[in-house]
């Protein structure tokens, strides 16, 4: 496969891998979570390198997956506490971690390829350079094998726990009563989005990762309020916006990862604009009837 | 290395205060952010500085031909672009059905992608003064100069008075906002100098501990006060307090440990105190709360047992 077209692929795949759990996280007001989860994933992928000496392990991923939880599971427990107020939990913990992270980078391994910047901005060309091979032609990135796994996973997971997913997500509380286990469920769905979060990092970086996520579901819940079309067009959203995004910055020969996350945040001002202006229009159709009402 | 020599050096001297004015200035300043539960808007704040801090090097270089990394002219870039950012959060909160916190990711994503697009521009052009724009992500506490003191002392002490002058309004805002309104207070009007006071807190830290840590700069020392105290003087006191203790002790770790950045050893000094407040405090204590509790529990089993 030709390395643009491969690219574009993982790009593609990784944002619907992300996107489509990011739907629920977005109707779950846990978006700022994710930027916690996503700074978190990297003193577990630099601990998982203290171990492993190999930045292609898959114990890297176990490893980053675990910090994510750790935000996930800490800024939880601080808020039941009771003792830290509003959103203050989130922020408390996740700076902690990734300044440990970078001060792991600056005192070990400052010789290695685990660069601050990149991590931050991630660069997708550089996760689409190791190719896999079919017969002895290059198939495409083998990235595009674990993004795709991941996506599968989420896929399943949204299809089959949906009864349960849109019960914890809507209303925890009849969940609970109704014996849907709400709490099971989402710990099971958070475990997925710190794997998800963890997996795309290699590709994405922690700002991108946030776009991928929160943008396309945004997006979509200007459009739709009924969950079935939200998630449709969330992915429409993901799949146009990774290839656009992606062809757009090529083009420009911009950094990739930046120029995709400012691509899907242009499509969410667009739609936001364009729906404000047809719900203006409409209030003034709405103002001009009734005038007539009242006139007659 | 000791202290006496950490501080007898000029440059680690200047480290060690820098850093120990924004830390305090911070502290004192994110006290009412954290009463209101805003904790997270100077996160979406010192992101989208980051345009603003590079829009300010360009112009300063470009129009004006002077240093691009002049301290003023990036305090105010960062200023005026995190507020946009975070006004332009809470706009999309209000007028859609979205919330507050997809409204400050998606913002936070879009300024920052656009941050990170002019860096490339800026590393790769040909402009006078442009090598350590890079560290404005994590900052460079060596890099502080005299002039630069003064500037954040200046810009800190500005914020600080406006937070002393509008103290009554600012409480009864925070504590009781029905009240306010009935008192007759402007409520916008306070709450616009209460987010003029967050942005400088935020964004005071651009060039020695970076955009990308600032938050828990603002989140952290408050989050700590409030474990040992409960009136609003001594939160705001003992919040700038850590907040410079903490930030110094961080400074002088990141020179003792050799080639560390200060902004991520500060937030770990900073994330410690916050622990031992948590742990530790006498009437909010964890851990004496435990035990208080299993105490309880077992005098209460007791009793139950007797009766019965």
């Amino acid at each position: 496969m030709n390395f643009v077209l491969g690219t574009t692929l993982l790009a593609v795949v990784t944002a619907l891998a992300c996107a489509l759990p990011g739907t629920f996280i977005v109707l779950r007001r846990n978006a700022m979570l994710v930027d916690a989860i996503a700074h978190a994933v990297l003193p577990g992928i630099v601990v998982g390198y203290f171990f492993t000496r190999d930045l292609d392990s898959p114990w890297l991923i176990l490893g980053a997956a675990l910090a994510g939880l750790i935000v996930v599971i800490g800024s939880e427990w601080l808020s039941r506490t009771g003792l830290i107020a509003g959103d203050a939990p989130q922020g408390l913990i996740f700076p902690a971690l990734f300044s440990v992270g970078v001060v792991l980078i600056s005192v070990n391994f400052s010789n290695v390829h685990l660069d601050t910047h990149a991590v931050l901005v991630g660069d997708l060309n550089l996760a689409a350079f190791t190719q896999f091979t079919i017969g002895g032609v290059a198939a495409g990135p083998s990235y595009l094998l674990v993004m795709g796994a991941v996506l599968l996973i989420n896929v399943a997971f949204i299809a089959v726990a949906y009864p349960w997913l849109t019960a914890a997500t809507f209303d925890a509380e009849y969940a609970r009563v109704a014996g849907l286990r709400p709490r099971l469920v989402n710990a099971v769905f958070m475990f997925l989005v710190a794997v998800t979060v963890t997996a795309a990092f290699n590709a994405a970086g922690a700002i991108l990762i946030v776009a991928l996520v929160i943008v396309p579901p945004a997006t979509a819940a200007l459009l739709t309020s009924r969950l079935p079309r939200m998630l449709a067009v969330t992915a429409l959203i993901a799949v146009g916006g990774a290839i656009g995004g992606f062809w757009i910055a090529y083009w420009l020969d911009a950094a990739t990862s930046a120029g995709m996350a400012v691509f899907f945040g242009v499509v969410f001002v667009a739609t936001l604009a364009v729906t404000l202006r047809r719900r203006r229009r409409r209030q003034r159709v709405g103002t001009r009837v009734g005038a007539r009402v009242r006139q007659a | 290395m000791t202290p006496i020599e950490f501080l007898a050096d000029h440059t680690f001297r200047m480290v060690f205060f820098g850093t120990a004015t924004i830390g305090c200035i911070a502290g004192a300043l994110g006290a009412f952010a954290y009463l209101r539960k805003q904790s997270l808007i100077s996160d979406v704040i010192s992101h989208a500085a980051l345009p603003g801090t590079l829009a300010a090097f360009l112009v300063a270089v470009v129009m004006f031909e002077v240093d691009g990394r002049n301290m003023l002219a990036l305090i105010i870039g960062a200023a005026v672009v995190g507020t946009l950012a975070a006004l332009a959060a809470n706009g999309v909160a209000r007028v859609t059905k979205i919330r507050i916190d997809s409204a400050m990711a998606v913002m936070l994503t879009l300024f920052f992608g656009i941050g990170m697009l002019m860096l490339r521009v800026v590393a790769n052009g040909p402009f006078p003064g442009k090598g350590g724009i890079q560290s404005y992500l994590f900052g460079n506490a060596s890099t502080i100069t005299v002039a630069d003191l003064v500037t954040s002392l200046a810009v800190g002490a500005v914020a600080i008075v406006i937070m002393l002058v509008f103290w009554k309004e600012f409480a009864i805002r925070t504590f009781d906002p029905a009240f306010a309104s009935v008192l007759g207070f402007r409520g916008r009007l306070i709450d616009a100098l209460m987010f003029a006071t967050i942005v400088i807190a935020t964004v005071i830290g651009v060039k020695s501990v970076g955009l990308v840590l600032m938050v828990a700069f603002v989140v952290t020392p408050p989050a700590a006060a409030r474990q040992w105290t409960r009136s609003l003087p001594s939160l705001v006191a003992l919040s700038a307090a850590i907040g410079a203790v903490g930030s110094g002790l961080g400074a002088y770790l990141s020179v003792a440990l050799g080639d560390v950045p200060t902004g991520p050893v500060v937030v770990i000094t900073l994330f410690a105190i916050f622990v031992i407040s948590l742990l530790c405090a006498p009437r909010r204590s964890v851990v004496m709360r435990a035990i208080r509790r299993t105490r309880i529990r077992k005098t209460l089993r007791a009793r139950l047992g007797a009766d019965v």
